[in-house]
């Protein structure tokens, strides 16, 4: 009879991996824990049990390094065959890739910001476990800004408006809209950061802000970011569940810290939501082939499944949904339009192009905005369709106000009275301050002594810093080169798509 | 039997993107410099961290150690995102594969007693000096210069906690697949006597405030303990009957290569910069000063222990 | 705490390799609903849904790690209420 090999016993999943992560931690005794963890206690939340995080995705870094590298490998074989094949010369129409130049000018930044970032938790935490799942994203989010960059360096061969999106995120003025958001969170505390990424931008907003963008990518042809997208989002899961244990546990470690959450989250939630105001914008009017309207984006992803689904959740702790949502709610109709009429009238300053929309886009915006698009959007549209038929192009002569805050041009209308601008002022140290809404203002009267201290694009300009008094000389400083901005039609980048289409089939005609 | 493959032509507008083009001309670029050059932001930052209100988000002065242009500065191993899993998933795999090989023959729970000993109360306990390393690194991965010096921080962190797991999973192989000689390991480091200098050492420089120095300040233990205890014990292990130490042993050796290709280049970096390299040569030398008298010490008393048990075995 | 039944949610990519997944995951969860997107596969229940290893085991016909189901999720709404070594249950706490 032979001798059974005794069996190493198995460690339960749960018990191992807290062995291979949070037991490496020790506490120190040659230094003191304040200056080992100088920065958790001056938000004013507590933390009474580090151990009490939970970690669901229990990846240890041998299991992390095998998937990652897998899904890299399939993610560059698509990219790589997508190149050879000239894969771009099947997107649904260039005029699709301005959709794209916004993606690379103002979310990739955000990636790298995210990256940078997650490792200050990654250092500055105190419990073991957070501190590696920060580790986590942290390099995550390195993966999904490098990916993008090479994801479009394709594009970037071929069409205009690619080239500088890094030097264009530090200093063109649409982009100042998601730097300062980033920027916002990174010079705040670790657990403001946690709260309003982790939490607000991770979870609550995650699907308004990528969705869009993958799907219109998977309607439009764009098999790349369409994968990229897949690719990444399975790091996305891992995200959200750190945000939303981050969430629950500074909720349940102490009823103190409950308001402080509260008012991180109406913050939050605001200033992600205003920025989202350009993917609505982007999702309405630069998509040849429209996935859904932002309106509807909006009900799903917001309405259905955070006010339906999470909020009754987080209620248990005493959390209520974000103030100023009705506000939101109230200007879903509105939101895109009004965001993209500003976007038409200044891409000659901007580093893509804008077009009118036409005869059948509109059919399809009025069909998607019964209650508003006909009677307050469409007469604008057919203004410029008169002038453009007579050969003009109407652009703005001159520099729009910006909000204080989310320094988005003040074009928002108030929440009951699309006629009327929204238009909100406040004081500090005997200046005035602007903001284009409640949400807004409530946000800059809770710190002015951080919101006056913006880089305001516009402000920024006549002050002389950013190139010169002359509109080709900013554009020169921006790094937008001919064919970058202005007008779809008649753009570089449409003459070269119908110069590449022009062979009509042989075969059938 | 070969053809030829006609393709419509489409010409390029351009090679790469600008920043890499202002850099080295319109010609084809690498992965590598598209994913790294001039990534970082560099102005117009918004508001003051309020955690450092005297710096900027990205700011050279979190360091005494300057470039003139961190990009003159480039990884030799070629490593952004991709490239570095793809590598360490090799290592681990094979680090898996090695260790499911010993547990399988018992050959960690059955070495000799006196190697049982140096992993036990030495070499284990180490897997929290690389928790302390991440610590450390981590905070250049938050507060270097520049996209290029930033990334090769992330990457040794995260190596670090992998060096930290490998060393658990050899420790839970050595008590048999279950956690006892962790939970010894970790005891050992929290109040054995030969592991406090080091301890003590790894806690200060986890404070320190340069995250550059508290960088090189590791790199002097690691140019110490690494040889000592991994690759250094090779032979001793070989023929003293603990060839299973070796096995898994040359994985950390391995990794310690691949840090110095990283580590050393950026400092010859910092010493041959046209702006700062006198100045940066004298924290540099400073730096050597203070840490290395500091990890001799260290590193010294466990190579005492390891001497003391082994010793008697070598015959 | 009583469970709610509000829908939960996991969205998986629409590849061959997670065909036996996926079949697991219906045998298991009856009242599962199953959305056919570009891509993507959308996979809602009432309160919560299982995945048991040896289910999904039995249709791969292979060893399978819990920890896998990494490479096969996209997006989820609920919460990971149990992740181990034999199990994972997605479900609304409150």
């Amino acid at each position: 009879m032979t001798q059974a090999k005794p069996r190493a016993k198995k460690l339960p999943l749960k018990e191992r991996y807290a062995l291979l992560t949070r037991d490496l931690d020790w506490e120190p005794s040659y230094v003191e824990r304040e200056k080992l963890f100088p920065y958790t206690s001056y938000e004013g939340i507590k933390i009474h049990d580090w151990d009490g995080w939970q970690d669901p995705f229990r990846l240890t870094v041998d299991a992390y390094y095998k998937y990652q590298a897998e899904k890299d490998k399939r993610l560059y074989a698509v990219l790589d065959g997508f190149a050879q094949s000239q894969g771009h010369l099947g997107l649904a129409d260039a005029s699709y890739l301005n959709a794209i130049k916004l993606f690379i000018q103002g979310v990739t930044p955000l990636e790298y910001a995210a990256h940078r970032h997650f490792a200050y938790l990654a250092r500055y935490l105190e419990g073991p476990a957070p501190r590696f799942a920060a580790l986590c994203q942290s390099i995550d989010e390195l993966r999904h800004c490098q990916t993008q960059i090479h994801t479009i360096s394709n594009y970037n061969k071929y069409y205009g408006g690619f080239h500088s999106w890094s030097k264009m995120h530090d200093r063109v003025w649409y982009l100042s809209v998601p730097k300062s958001l980033f920027d916002d969170a990174m010079s705040a505390g670790p657990f403001e950061f946690l709260i309003s990424i982790s939490f607000s931008f991770e979870y609550l907003l995650t699907n308004l802000l990528f969705v869009p963008f993958m799907s219109g990518a998977s309607f439009n042809g764009d098999m790349p970011t369409m994968s990229f997208g897949f690719s990444a989002q399975s790091d996305e899961s891992r995200h959200m569940t750190l945000g939303l244990e981050a969430i629950k546990f500074l909720l349940e470690q102490d009823e103190g810290n409950v308001p402080i959450i509260q008012a991180w989250i109406d913050k939050w939630f605001w200033r992600a939501y205003r920025m989202s105001a350009l993917v609505a914008a982007m999702m309405d009017y630069m998509l040849p082939k429209p996935v859904m309207s932002w309106k509807e984006a909006f009900e799903l992803y917001f309405e259905d499944q955070m006010l339906g689904g999470l909020f009754p959740d987080l209620e248990y702790y005493g959390i209520r949904p974000p103030r100023h949502v009705e506000d939101a709610i109230a200007e879903k109709d509105h939101l895109s339009h009004q965001v993209y009429k500003i976007l038409h009238n200044f891409s000659f300053a901007a580093a893509f192009t804008t077009q009118t929309p036409g005869v059948e886009h509109s059919a399809w915006l009025s069909e998607q905005y019964p209650g508003t698009f006909d009677e307050l959007y469409k007469p604008v549209w057919d203004k410029h369709a008169r002038t453009e038929a007579a050969g003009g192009r109407i652009f703005f002569q001159g520099l729009p106000q910006l909000c204080q805050v989310c320094q988005i041009p003040m074009v928002f209308t108030e929440p009951d009275d699309p006629t009327s601008t929204s238009f909100r002022t406040s004081s500090f140290r005997s200046e005035t301050f602007h903001t284009c809404s409640d949400g807004c203002k409530w946000i800059f009267d809770r710190e002015p002594e951080k919101f006056v201290q913006a880089w305001l694009p516009v402000h920024q300009i006549y002050q002389g810093n950013c190139g010169g008094p002359s509109v080709p000389e900013v554009l020169d400083w921006y790094g937008i080169q001919e064919g970058d901005n202005g007008e779809y039609k008649g753009s570089p980048d449409q003459r070269s798509w119908a110069e590449w289409h022009s062979g009509a089939p042989k075969q059938g005609s | 039997m070969q053809y030829e493959l006609r393709y419509q032509v489409i010409e390029a507008k351009r090679q790469s993107y600008q920043n890499v083009i202002d850099r080295f001309g319109d010609q084809p670029a690498t992965r590598y410099q598209e994913a790294t050059l001039d990534v970082e932001p560099r102005e117009n930052f918004h508001y003051r961290p309020t955690w450092a209100q005297d710096r900027e988000l990205y700011d050279p002065r979190y360091s005494a150690l300057r470039l003139t242009d961190p990009y003159t500065y480039a990884d030799p191993r070629g490593f952004f995102y991709t490239p570095y899993v793809t590598n360490r998933a090799g290592l681990h795999d094979e680090f898996g594969k090695t260790l499911s090989y010993l547990e399988d023959r018992e050959l960690l729970g059955t070495l000799p007693e006196a190697w049982r000993s140096v992993l036990g109360s030495v070499v284990i306990p180490l897997r929290h000096y690389e928790s302390g390393c991440q610590l450390v690194s981590v905070t250049g991965a938050r507060f270097a210069h520049g996209t290029s010096l930033a990334q090769c921080c992330t990457f040794a962190a995260f190596d670090r906690i992998g060096n930290a797991q490998m060393l658990s999973r050899v420790g839970i192989a050595v008590a048999g697949g279950v956690g006892d000689v962790l939970t010894t390991a970790k005891q050992e480091w929290l109040d054995g006597a030969h592991l406090q200098p080091l301890r003590r050492l790894v806690e200060e420089i986890m404070v320190v405030d340069d995250w550059a120095e508290g960088l090189l300040a590791i790199d002097h233990v690691d140019s110490l303990l690494f040889p000592a205890m991994y690759s250094g014990l090779d032979e001793k292990a070989l023929l003293g009957g603990a060839g299973a130490y070796s096995l898994v042993a040359q994985y950390l050796t391995t990794w310690f290569a691949d840090q110095r290709r990283w580590l050393d280049a950026l400092v010859a970096a910092w010493r041959g910069d046209p702006e700062h390299g006198p100045s940066n040569t004298e924290h540099l030398d400073r730096i050597a000063a203070t840490w290395r008298p500091r990890a001799e010490e260290a590193v010294g008393a466990l190579s005492a222990v390891v001497a003391d048990r082994l010793d008697g075995v070598a015959a | 705490m009583t469970s709610t039944l509000r829908q939960v949610g996991i969205d998986i990519q629409d590849a061959e390799e997670n065909r036996p997944l996926v079949d697991a995951i219906r045998a298991d969860n009856p009242e599962l609903t199953i959305r056919h997107l570009p891509g993507l596969l959308k996979l809602q229940a009432a309160g919560r849904i299982v995945i048991n290893r040896e289910t999904v085991e039995a249709q791969l016909g292979r060893e399978w790690d819990t920890g896998e189901f990494q490479l096969a999720i996209v997006s989820y709404a609920g919460n990971f209420s149990e992740w181990d070594d034999d199990q994972i249950i997605v479900s609304w706490e409150h």
